[in-house]
């Protein structure tokens, strides 16, 4: 009887539930399956134990992806946050229309796919005639190869990155700004705290929680950039990475050894030590916000 | 802009006038950030729009020069290479992928938010915590169950696997938790039946909510640049983000305005999409991130 009742809530949840169940949880449990396997897609897969795991761990590659990884998410999360931070309070210092504009303007990268921000970038940063080797050119100083000088290439990157993903961190701050009461700022400013103070000590504690999930999604998308490196170097599953390997990150190992190599046994490990890492920083990104309340 | 800010607030005259200097800076900075932000996209319409081969030293395409040039390239791509099918598949990609998430999520949304039901809980702590799990970790294991299913290189290997969206469930039940229950009650009372609750009372009050997850779920699919390269290799499913990475590769030999031609055409219906709904989408992230 009580069953009866509950058959219609099951219909309506049951279509989602099964996809989510067949291409989301089934996957999981195979690819972790196929993760202690040696198995090219087309013969049967070969138990190996965690071999797949070692291989990875000790590879080269690998090693290069994470230095690159580290580098990358060192400079890349903070700048971005804080250029976004700044843009989120510049627009809201405007009043009415301008603040819209200015929005609006800063929001535009967001807008575009990621492939196409890195293939429009990858002609601003060509050698001689991009656009800015040629604004160098005005200046007098030689042409750069950005994307071909393996000193260069990361922050070729990081300054793409940036771009796309301020306006969008920016959107959210902006909209944890205007949750601020502005009576906090009159007591602030009554007691003779200037614009820089009030910043400092209103909104930056104020914004804690809306600045930390800002900073827990870009590492989170960070550890998993693909997209731009791939094509800002030019990449196909036969060779990629770019220069000496200078633009090589974890998820482009993993596709690379995926279907370049078809190791799939590999490939799969490969996103499960991913992940791993991804919940180990998560977890303590929690652990390092909880201290940062107790104080 | 001072002039702006003593209409605005009379009683902080004094504070106004003494900020100034900070006032044009502030001009000058939220300005030239402006111009970082648009110019790349500015530059490729400029690009695409004069004429071919004019040295940059003679035109740095910092304005458009020729329209005639412009539309003469568009032409060219559309007849020349297969820029209309890729078009063609991905706006089918991207409609059928809206329709299915806005459909099947907002069926199980309105169950979660509005009813109890044994197994409600675990159901939805699971689908919660695979908001947690990277992309990276499903989409080899996924590509591999879409290949053995068959449907490699076909419209459903591109759309279904993607269409349990967690993030769209959690969207759309965040939104209809706040739906009036005394509604339902009075419609139930009515007599209608439990799917006529779902179809004439909760989906036309959600209308924003969905239209905002529509709109998302258009500039995701649209942008979706890893799961097509892999689950379609072959160029009759291409999608606009495949052609355009093949326009843009090593291999490609094409001059930079015709490769601008069709970045551009890449990136116009998002960018007439943000022009249209604005202000949805700022909130729909917004709203993503403060409830988050």
């Amino acid at each position: 009887m009580i069953a009866k009742k509950h058959i219609p809530h099951y219909m309506m949840v049951l279509p989602f539930m099964l996809l989510f169940a067949v291409f989301f949880l089934y996957p999981i449990a195979s690819g972790f399956f196929y993760s202690f396997h040696d198995w090219n897609a087309t013969t049967t897969a070969r138990f190996v134990g965690i071999d797949n795991y070692t291989r990875i761990i000790t590879s080269r590659d690998f090693k290069k992806a994470m230095w690159n990884l580290a580098t990358y998410i060192v400079i890349t999360v903070p700048l971005g946050i804080f250029v976004a931070f700044c843009l989120a309070l510049l627009v809201d210092s405007f009043k009415g229309t301008w603040s819209n504009i200015f929005r609006s303007a800063f929001f535009m990268p967001v807008v575009l796919p990621a492939f196409l921000a890195a293939t429009v970038w990858r002609w601003i940063y060509t050698p001689n005639f991009g656009l800015l080797n040629m604004l160098l050119g005005w200046f007098g100083l030689p042409s750069v190869s950005f994307l071909n000088d393996t000193g260069s290439m990361l922050y070729a990157l990081i300054a793409v990155d940036v771009w796309v993903s301020a306006g969008f961190n920016m959107v959210i701050i902006l909209a944890g700004l205007k949750n601020i009461p502005t009576d906090v700022y009159e007591a602030a400013r009554l007691d003779g705290a200037s614009p820089l103070q009030q910043v400092r000590y209103v909104t930056v504690p104020m914004l804690y929680p809306v600045l930390f999930f800002v900073a827990t999604y870009g590492v989170i998308s960070a550890l998993q950039v693909f997209d731009v490196p791939w094509l800002l170097t030019g990449s196909s599953f036969a060779s990629y990475g770019g220069r000496s390997n200078a633009l090589l990150f974890p998820v482009m190992d993993m596709m690379g050894r995926g279907f370049g190599a078809l190791k799939f046994g590999q490939a799969s490990a490969y996103g499960f030590i991913l992940t791993a890492i991804i919940i180990l920083f998560t977890a303590a990104m929690f652990v390092f916000r909880r201290k940062g309340y107790d104080q | 802009m001072t002039i702006d800010a003593i209409a605005e607030a009379p009683a902080t005259r004094s504070i106004a006038l003494t900020i100034s200097p900070w006032a044009v800076l502030k001009w000058v900075v939220a300005i030239c950030v402006a111009i970082v932000a648009v110019f790349p996209i500015w530059w490729m319409i400029n690009v695409v729009f004069s004429e071919p081969g004019t040295p940059v030293s003679l035109n740095p395409r910092l304005y458009p020069t020729s329209f005639s040039a412009g539309f003469g390239k568009i032409m060219m791509i559309m007849r020349e290479t297969d820029y209309l099918k890729a078009y063609y598949v991905s706006i089918t990609y991207s409609l059928l992928t809206i329709v299915g998430v806005l459909l099947i999520g907002s069926m199980a949304a309105f169950e979660f938010a509005l009813f109890n039901f044994p197994g409600k809980r675990l159901m939805f702590a699971v689908v919660m915590l695979s908001l947690m799990v990277p992309t990276a970790v499903t989409i080899i294991p996924t590509y591999l169950l879409t290949a053995e299913i068959g449907w490699l290189n076909t419209m459903q290997g591109l759309v279904v696997p993607g269409l349990a969206s967690a993030f769209g469930l959690f969207m759309l039940i965040q939104f209809m938790k706040t739906l009036p229950k005394e509604m339902l009650e009075a419609a139930r009372l009515d007599g209608a039946s439990h799917f006529q609750l779902y179809r004439y009372i909760a989906l036309p009050l959600s209308k924003n909510a969905l239209v905002t997850l529509a709109i998302l779920t258009f500039m995701k699919t649209w942008g979706n640049f890893i799961w097509p390269l892999i689950v379609a290799p072959n160029p009759e499913l291409y999608t606009v983000g495949q052609v355009v990475g093949l326009f843009n590769s090593p291999y490609s030999h094409q001059t930079v305005d015709v490769v601008m031609t069709a970045n551009l055409l890449a990136a116009l219906p998002p960018l007439v999409f943000f022009l249209i709904f604005q202000r949805k989408i700022v909130e729909g992230i917004a709203m993503s991130g403060t409830k988050g």
